[in-house]
This record gives C-alpha cells, sequence and structure tokens, in this order.
C-alpha cells in the first residue's frame, strides 16, 4: 500500500500532473477566499478545462480546487468575519476576533498549517483505514443517519452562547426554510402559496450569502462610530509577518486537539450529504465542550482556530474515500467529481481502487501533495490578502456586496437568488441584533432535507418508531444528542452560576 | 408580566409555525407512503412553536426575577445607516435587470460609499467615482471573461 502511494507520489510530481494541480490549487485558494464564489462554483468552472486532459490530469486539478478552496476560506474569515467558503463558517468565530484584536498573522498561519496538518494526518489516515470505514459507513440505514443528523443539530445548537432555547430555535428555523418548495420524496409542492418564487424552495448559496455576508457587513457598518478602533487595530497594528515555528509549535502543543478534530473531519467528511460546513462547526463544538477554558471560545484562542481548519481539509479526505470506494458523493463538490469521472468513463464504486490503482493512488497523492502547494501559494498571497482587510470599510462593503449579488445570481443564473439573497440578509441581520446565532440556522438548513428523506425511508421501511432507539448505532447517536444538549444546559446553568458570584465592577 | 424583545420575538415565532402547521394539514397525502408531505414539517413546526412559548416564558420568568431589568439600550449608533444600505441594495436588485450590471454597479457603488463614509474633499469624491467604475468594469470582465459566469443584462439598455 505504502509502496503504491510512494510511486503515485514520484508519478504525481511530473510537470504534466503537478502544473494542473498547482493550479487547481491557486483556483481553489481564490475562489474559497472570495466570499461569494464557492468551492463548488470554482470546481464547476473548472470543470470543461478537464475535459481535454487525461483523467489523472484532470482529477489532480479538481482535488487542488478542493484542498485549496477548503483552506482559503480561512483568509476572509479570519481578516473579514466572512467566511469565504461554508467549511470556514467555525473559524470565523475565533479567526476574526484575533485578527481584531492585532493578530491577523497568527489567526491566519494558524489556520494555514491547521488546514495543511489536518488534511495530511486525514490523508494518511484515510489511506490506511479505507476499507474497514467503508465497512461502518455501509451499515448504516435511514435510521442511523437521521439519529446523525439530529446528534449534529443538537450539537451546533450547543455552539449557542447565552441561551440554548435560541440556538435550537435558530436550528428550527433552518430546518423550515428547508422545507419551502418540492417535498424531497414525492414532489408535491410545500408551503409555496401558489408562487413561482418559492416553487423551487431557497436555493442554499444565496441564504448562506445573505444570511452570513449581510449580518456582518450591516453589523459593521452600523458599529462603525463605534468601534472603528476596534477594526482598525486588526488593520494597522496587525501584520501577517508571524514565526512560523512558533504558530506550528502552537498546533503541535495540542495533539489531542489536532488529531480529534481531523477525526472529526474525515468522519463527516465519509457520511454522504454532510460537507465540510459540518465537519467545521461540529469539530469546533467538540473543541469548546473538550476544552477546559470553553468561555475563552469566541473570543479569539488558537484552539477554535485549529479545530475548524484542520476539521474542513480531513473532510476532503474523507469525501474523497466515499466517492471513491462507494460512488456516493459526500457533497456538491465531490458530486462535479463524480460526473467529471463518468465523462472519463470511469466507473467508482466498491471496485474502483482495485480495478484503478494508479488513479485511485493517484488522487491520494495528489490531494496530500495539493497541502504544501496550498501553504507555499497562502505564503505568497496571504500578504495581498492582507490589504482586502486593510481597506476602508465605505470601500470594502460595497465590493463585497457585489460579490455576494453576483455570487447569488451565478447559482442559476436567475434574479431569484439575488431576491432570496436580500431576504435572508434581512433575516441574518435581524437574527444576529436579537441575539440568535447563525451557525445552528445554517446546519439545520444543509441537512434539513436529509433529515427528512431518512426519516420518510425509515417509516415506509418499517413503521415501528422505537427501531431508532433500538438499533444500537442509531440509539447511541440519539443518546449521545441528548447528552450533548445536557451538557450544554449544564455548562450555561455553570456559566451563570459563575458569573452571578462575581461581584460587578461599576 | 412584563415582556420585552425576546418575549415579542418568542410569540411571533409560535404564531408563525403555528400558521405553518395549520397549512401543512392542507397538503395532499401520497396514495404509496405511509405519511405525506405534511408529516415532517408538523414535526418540526411543532417543536419550533413549542420553542417560541418557551422563549416567551423564559423572557417573562426573567423580567419577574429582575424587575429593575430594561430593554438594552444601545450607544448611540450608526444603526440609520443600516435601513438605508438595505435600501439601496434592494434597490440595486431591483435595478440590475433594468439597467443591466455594469451601470447599476456603477450606481450602487457611488451610492453605498458616501452612505458609508461621507467624501469631504474633492480627491475622496474622485476616488468614489473611481472605485465605483473599477469596481463594475474590473468584476464584469473578470466574472464574464474569465469565470464565464454571465451577469444581468439591462432590458433598458441591452447590456
Amino acid at each position: 500500500m505504502l509502496e503504491l502511494l510512494g510511486s503515485a507520489l514520484l508519478n504525481i510530481m511530473q510537470w504534466k500532473y503537478l502544473l494542473p494541480l498547482f493550479l487547481g490549487t491557486l483556483m481553489g485558494v481564490i475562489g474559497g477566499a472570495i466570499p461569494g464564489v464557492t468551492i463548488t462554483l470554482t470546481i464547476i468552472i473548472l470543470l470543461p478545462f478537464t475535459f481535454g486532459l487525461d483523467p489523472l490530469q484532470g482529477l489532480a486539478a479538481m482535488t487542488g480546487v478542493y484542498v485549496g478552496g477548503s483552506a482559503g476560506g480561512l483568509i476572509t474569515a479570519s481578516l473579514l468575519g466572512i467566511p469565504g467558503t461554508p467549511s470556514a463558517i467555525a473559524t470565523t468565530f475565533d479567526g476574526f476576533p484575533m485578527a481584531r484584536a492585532g493578530e491577523p498573522g497568527r489567526a491566519v498561519w494558524l489556520g494555514i498549517w491547521a488546514s495543511c496538518f489536518g488534511g495530511l494526518i486525514g490523508g494518511l489516515f484515510l489511506v490506511l483505514v479505507t476499507g474497514p470505514l467503508a465497512a461502518i459507513a455501509l451499515q448504516f440505514g435511514p435510521w442511523e443517519y437521521f439519529s446523525l443528523f439530529i446528534l449534529a443539530l443538537a450539537m451546533v445548537a450547543g455552539l449557542a452562547e447565552g441561551s440554548l432555547t435560541k440556538g435550537l430555535i435558530s436550528a428550527g428555523i433552518g430546518l423550515v426554510i428547508a422545507m419551502f418548495g418540492n417535498d424531497p420524496v414525492g414532489g408535491i409542492p410545500r408551503f409555496t402559496f401558489g408562487s413561482d418564487f418559492l416553487g423551487g424552495g431557497f436555493p442554499f448559496l444565496p441564504v448562506l450569502i445573505g444570511i452570513f455576508a449581510f449580518s456582518q457587513i450591516m453589523t459593521d457598518v452600523e458599529n462603525l462610530g463605534r468601534s472603528k478602533t476596534a477594526r482598525e487595530s486588526a488593520q494597522v497594528r496587525g501584520s501577517l509577518r508571524v514565526s512560523q515555528l512558533k504558530v506550528i509549535g502552537e498546533i503541535i502543543s495540542r495533539p489531542f486537539l489536532l488529531l480529534w478534530s481531523t477525526i472529526v473531519g474525515i468522519a463527516i467528511g465519509v457520511l454522504p450529504a454532510v460537507g465540510g460546513s459540518a465537519a467545521n462547526m461540529l469539530a469546533y463544538d467538540q473543541a469548546k465542550k473538550l476544552s477546559r477554558h470553553p468561555e475563552r471560545f469566541g473570543k479569539g484562542t488558537p484552539e477554535g482556530i485549529i479545530a475548524s481548519e484542520s476539521a474542513n481539509n480531513a473532510n476532503v479526505g474523507g469525501s474523497l474515500v466515499t466517492i471513491m470506494a462507494f460512488g456516493i458523493p459526500g457533497d456538491a463538490v465531490t458530486a462535479v467529481m463524480l460526473g467529471a469521472m463518468t465523462i472519463h468513463g470511469i466507473q467508482s464504486g466498491p471496485l474502483f481502487v482495485s480495478q484503478n490503482a494508479d488513479l485511485a493512488y493517484g488522487i491520494y497523492a495528489a490531494y496530500i501533495l495539493a497541502h504544501p502547494l496550498m501553504v507555499l501559494i497562502m505564503a505568497v498571497a496571504a500578504a495581498i490578502m492582507l490589504r482586502i482587510s486593510q481597506v476602508k470599510l465605505s470601500i470594502l462593503a460595497p465590493i463585497v456586496l457585489v460579490l455576494c449579488v453576483v455570487g447569488a445570481y451565478a447559482v442559476n443564473n436567475t434574479m431569484n437568488g439575488v431576491y432570496v439573497l436580500l431576504i435572508f440578509g434581512v433575516l441574518g441581520y435581524g437574527l444576529v441584533r436579537t441575539g440568535f446565532p447563525l451557525a445552528p440556522l445554517i446546519l439545520g438548513l444543509i441537512l434539513g432535507e436529509q433529515i427528512e428523506l431518512n426519516l420518510i425511508r425509515a417509516i415506509m421501511t418499517d413503521d415501528n418508531p422505537w427501531l431508532f432507539i433500538t438499533r444500537p448505532i442509531s440509539g447511541g447517536l440519539l443518546l449521545v444528542a441528548v447528552i450533548s444538549v445536557a451538557l450544554s444546559i449544564w455548562q450555561h446553568m455553570r456559566h451563570t452560576r459563575r458569573t452571578a458570584s462575581v461581584e460587578p465592577d461599576f | 408580566m412584563r415582556v420585552s424583545r425576546d418575549g415579542v420575538i418568542g410569540l411571533i415565532l409560535a404564531a408563525l409555525s403555528l400558521g405553518l402547521l395549520v397549512q401543512s394539514f392542507s397538503l395532499p397525502q401520497l396514495p404509496l407512503t405511509p405519511v405525506g408531505p405534511g408529516f415532517y414539517p408538523r414535526i418540526v413546526l411543532g417543536l419550533l412553536a413549542l420553542a417560541g412559548v418557551a422563549l416567551f416564558l423564559q423572557n417573562v420568568i426573567a423580567n419577574r426575577a429582575d424587575t429593575a431589568a430594561v430593554d438594552e439600550v444601545p450607544a448611540e449608533t450608526g444603526f440609520w445607516r443600516v435601513p438605508l444600505l438595505f435600501g439601496i441594495v434592494a434597490a440595486y436588485i431591483f435595478l440590475l435587470p433594468v439597467l443591466g450590471y455594469r451601470l447599476a454597479t456603477i450606481l450602487f457603488v457611488m451610492l453605498v460609499m458616501p452612505a458609508i463614509e461621507w467624501p469631504r474633499s474633492v480627491q475622496a469624491w474622485a476616488a468614489v467615482i473611481s472605485i465605483s467604475i473599477a469596481t463594475s468594469l474590473v468584476s464584469h470582465l473578470v466574472f464574464e471573461r474569465y469565470l464565464l459566469v454571465l451577469l444581468p443584462r439591462g432590458s433598458l439598455t441591452g447590456w
């Protein structure tokens, strides 16, 4: 196995593979860094260019986009507070406060190295344990998937600062948004009120861009007079120059965090329909719950950045294994890759690795090599990215808003996406202003359809509802979900007691 | 009983959830499946309505415990800019299919920049105009020419 991987690494270092891999990684970093231009959009743009290449060249370029894009999102997440991609949502929670506190270099490089280490460990881990992971995932039925998604929601709702009720409501709003349009089982129009606009439901990307970008920009605009100094502190005092050894040391000194976040990323990546957006938030939640100082999360702690970024790059490895071993796309990006493989006449599935060993190990090698390439690109481009954060808000805001509008429009090339962007921009700002967390809403939106599909599938297979509890894996996942909610309540109560015991400082 | 912002939000949420819940009962039942398209929404909307009521009750209890508590009165902020900015974004979005991407984007940036920070010199106004034009043309060039992303055409201008 390792011999095959070694020869594949040597093979991919040839210029004919290295160049597409490098260009793909560069495109991914740029696409990931621009809010509104997602990895999916970047890989779709790249797709036509791969048709003229040989299969490994094309798949290497796509793998590069995937790795580069997963890491690229951290730049805007840390420097602007707007995740360039959904897989960098949790990076904003601590990356942006750290950058604002005058350490943008530390925030960005912690993310870059965590992405690299998480991705590399994830790659190695997956090469070694592909078989056992596939065997576990194969045992999952709709009961297990349903319970897993409920667990994910319960965990992320627990991220809510201050109020678990608001976190759960936020998740519920996300689930409700996902209900509009045709129901996923029978295709019956639901809550459309006879409107064509609502007929197709709310497209995910414009909702995501609207909620996150608008709430961030509008809050910044609102606080312009009040928090100008806070905003400028990251710009004026900050530099991206940091001691690389020190940053690497910060990550290496937290081996359990790195390894656990990587495992969370891989596990989420392996499961279909749960992509990097869920992986980074779940890893963040885990890091917060397992931390000795959960109160530091959201205020610029390195743990938050390391957890989020190592998980989202490890998630890429998980998604790649799923597509290679089972032929199931883990997310929209791997769905495009699956399409490209089909165009090249490659049948993905259980026999893929044994029948196309050169190609399979070539993809592994491309995935592993894309990480040092990504670090190299970031080392050159990160300084340029800092300039973005140094631009005045009056210049930055209209440009970002224009990019958001373009991103929403490009989803279907219709104005509907742009209207959705505006509606959810207002909603997102309103929720932030009233203290509702946005992360559970987004996860509810992502998982909504899959939760419903698996619930209905389970009922159609066997109408005994106790199966959700009596099936060991499903029951175990639901138990963990209950424990997660209980832990959140306990943490909240402990925090309230501690706050109450401290004399107010007037 | 004193109800503040969270309590009102809880009640609105519960009312909206119940409204959709009622609507879900009018959805047709599929012949071949044991549950129809309204089954799952009813569970979620029911739980959401309960969560809304819980938020309302939590707010009432919190207000009763702390009678001196008042809703947070924010310090003087630039809140007035937010509705203004949303208004400009809305105008931009509705003008996009009329004027086309290039012209609408120039106007949009030209309005947003002074709305956030009023230019106080001729140079600052020159910067506003040049950034507006550059944003529109550069983004159009990058997306349409290089990224092959088609941008909205104007029904009035034809481009």
